[in-house]
């Protein structure tokens, strides 16, 4: 995936790193688990709606998730190398009958062009903000809007398209994230390589994302994401685990944050 | 005499500097570091954690079935498994600059091992309102434990709502 080259060569490169650095929270961390390794903090949030849920079958939800990076010294971020969602086994994504967008519609639209192109597919949004440090110069931090769209399937898995726009640094980057089930308690993971095209400058540091989207096929509403709340009838609530987040750093090192949160049965 | 006395007071002030001098040793090596200390603590929740998530094998789904006196037995278990973790933790020697954050931490510590022995009861007596209110109790507090000793990058000795099946 190459970047548009807008504000110039350096200007793209870093634009981009924002983009899709996926993460990284500073002060905002304070809120939701958290977990320390050496001086670099983990943290993540998250909920879905409604929190009312059938005990049996699933109902269409959305999810809502916040996470970042920061280290407890206030020293420079680490650079990532690739980040991955995980989401519990017995929820529920279907792309089903939803139409798709391709990365080349994507890659020098704004957000606004973006939405123009693909709206039909959208399936979420959020923003992103990262730390570049250039030579020579001050950190700063790049904020930029994302949106998610269903993407094609390659290799057999499902792509979700994540789009984002720094306007301040007009840069787009486009990057494919795959959807794809595993075994164990995070069963469905959404996970991408940033690549090495963002250069060495940005360093995530913290990211938005609401994902859900209602739409209707073959005359029945469908929902990107599901979820039931599988208790029995003499609970009202149950405890599940909602979320994992790891972050691959540069060098190999894993970093990771899991998050458990309730859900009430209808 | 009054030679010998001074002599005497000397060598009494000179006993006692080089005692207190040793004893000052001694606490410094006795005095952990915090890597030291988080390295003894982990040595000895590994084990323990582990335990846990083996009795606690299947208590997910022994409570959507509804065998509450089942999953009742599995919390038991990690109950007893976590009081004596504690206990043996809480004899380890804290490095000084971390005592008040420890003491803090214990605090949450005594109060997961209470909530666990009220869930136990509760799943025993079969009043599944009164254990998920407890639950949602215990995993808020193991959160707040944990942001305690953050800086101390637990892994096994952190608070791990998974590891309860």
């Amino acid at each position: 995936m190459r970047p548009r080259r807008l504000g110039g060569r350096r200007a793209a490169g870093l634009a981009l790193g924002l983009l899709f650095a996926l993460l990284a929270w500073s002060a905002g961390a304070a809120n939701g688990e958290r977990s320390q390794r050496g001086d670099l903090i983990v943290a993540l949030q998250g909920k879905i709606s409604p929190l009312q849920l059938p005990r049996h079958g699933p109902a269409p939800v959305h999810l809502r998730l916040e996470g970042g990076l920061l280290t407890a010294d206030g020293d420079l971020l680490p650079r990532v190398d690739r980040v991955e969602i995980g989401f519990p086994a017995k929820g529920v994504i279907s792309t089903r009958g939803l139409p798709t967008c391709t990365v080349q519609r994507l890659r020098n639209a704004t957000s606004e062009g973006a939405l123009a192109a693909c709206r039909p597919a959208l399936i979420g949004h959020g923003s992103v903000e990262a730390d570049v440090l250039l030579p020579d110069q001050g950190a700063f931090r790049i904020h930029a809007r994302l949106l998610v769209f269903n993407g094609p399937r390659k290799q057999g898995h499902r792509l979700l398209l994540l789009h984002g726009y720094a306007p301040k640094l007009p840069t787009t980057v486009v990057l494919p994230f795959r959807l794809q089930r595993q075994r164990g308690r995070f069963g469905i993971t959404i996970g991408a390589d940033l690549p090495a095209a963002l250069g060495p400058w940005p360093h995530l540091a913290r990211f938005t994302l609401d994902l859900g989207r209602h739409y209707s096929f073959q005359g029945r509403t469908q929902s990107f994401i599901s979820a039931t709340c599988p208790i029995p009838p003499i609970f009202t609530e149950g405890f599940f685990s909602l979320a994992r987040i790891t972050y691959t750093l540069v060098g190999g090192r894993e970093v990771r944050q899991a998050i458990t949160r309730r859900c009430r049965g209808d | 005499m009054k030679i010998g006395t001074q002599s005497t007071r000397w060598a009494v002030a000179l006993a006692l500097a080089l005692a207190l001098g040793g004893a000052a040793v001694a606490v410094a090596e006795e005095e952990p570091t915090r890597d030291e200390y988080v390295d003894q603590l982990e040595a000895i929740c590994k084990p323990d954690a582990l335990a846990t998530q083996r009795v606690m094998k299947g208590a997910r789904s022994d409570i959507q079935h509804e065998r509450l006196k089942v999953a009742a037995g599995k919390f038991a278990k990690a109950n007893s498994i976590f009081g004596s973790t504690v206990k043996e933790i809480s004899a380890v020697t804290r490095p000084p600059a971390d005592r008040e954050r420890l003491k803090t931490w214990f605090g949450y510590l005594k109060r997961q091992e209470s909530y666990l022995t009220k869930i136990t009861a509760k799943l025993r007596a079969e009043e599944a309102i009164a254990a998920q209110r407890l639950t949602a109790r215990f995993i808020h507090n193991g959160n707040l434990a944990n942001n305690v000793v953050l800086p101390f990058g637990f892994e096994y000795c952190s608070f791990k709502f998974s590891r309860f099946g």
